[in-house]
């Protein structure tokens, strides 16, 4: 059992129910091979330095969770079929930190607009 | 001797420039390793403020010459500054 983070980025134009069923599908993924979720950030709208595939923004959702290496062969095969995805990112860690929060503020300046 | 000495004081005259890759320049990093001290800041793909001071207007990976950091911490920075650039971040 290692500790792992992975973040998506899924496409713009797409609504919050969506974006929530892309949510939970990662989710269990990763419960049903046997891992266990740390902790779920939402990173919200961010935009891109460079477009990718034309885009300019994307949401962003990061896991931490705690797996084998099964669950990282899931994801990776879902991931590159989904349609709604442009990009995504496995790191491996020996410790996690869950205190520390990069994109906290954005998310709270875009609740105040 | 003195041409010499008007070109040095030019470039200590405007310390707030921004650092480029062809010109060193004294004021803005001290010659210790700036993250390896005690309470440094932690190298990570996430922390993009941090990253961004090592990187040129041309998202380059700024030399350790320049900015001096130590060896080992410059590996580090490096394969950090390319996990957020797949992501997009930088």
């Amino acid at each position: 059992m290692n500790f792992y983070e992975h973040t998506l980025i899924a496409k713009q134009d797409l609504s919050t129910p969506e974006l929530e069923s892309i949510e939970k599908k990662y989710k269990d993924i990763i419960t049903k091979t046997d891992g266990k979720i740390i902790k779920v950030e939402k990173w919200g709208l961010l935009s891109f330095a460079k477009k990718i595939k034309a885009y300019k923004k994307g949401f962003y959702i990061h896991y931490k969770f705690e797996s084998e290496s099964k669950t990282l062969e899931e994801i990776k095969r879902n991931s590159i079929i989904d349609n709604f995805l442009l990009r995504h990112l496995t790191v491996k860690y020996k410790k996690l930190d869950t205190d520390t929060e990069y994109f906290k503020d954005k998310d709270i300046n875009e609740k105040k607009k | 001797m003195k041409r010499k000495n008007n070109k040095f004081n030019k470039r200590s005259e405007n310390p707030l420039n921004k650092l480029s890759l062809f010109q060193k320049s004294d004021s803005m990093f001290s010659k210790k390793c700036p993250l390896s001290s005690k309470d440094a800041p932690i190298i990570d793909y996430k922390n993009i403020k941090l990253l961004k001071r090592y990187v040129s207007d041309t998202d380059k990976i700024m030399p350790s010459r320049i900015t001096s950091v130590s060896q080992n911490k410059q590996r580090k920075l490096t394969s950090e500054i390319k996990k957020a650039k797949i992501l997009g971040l930088i």
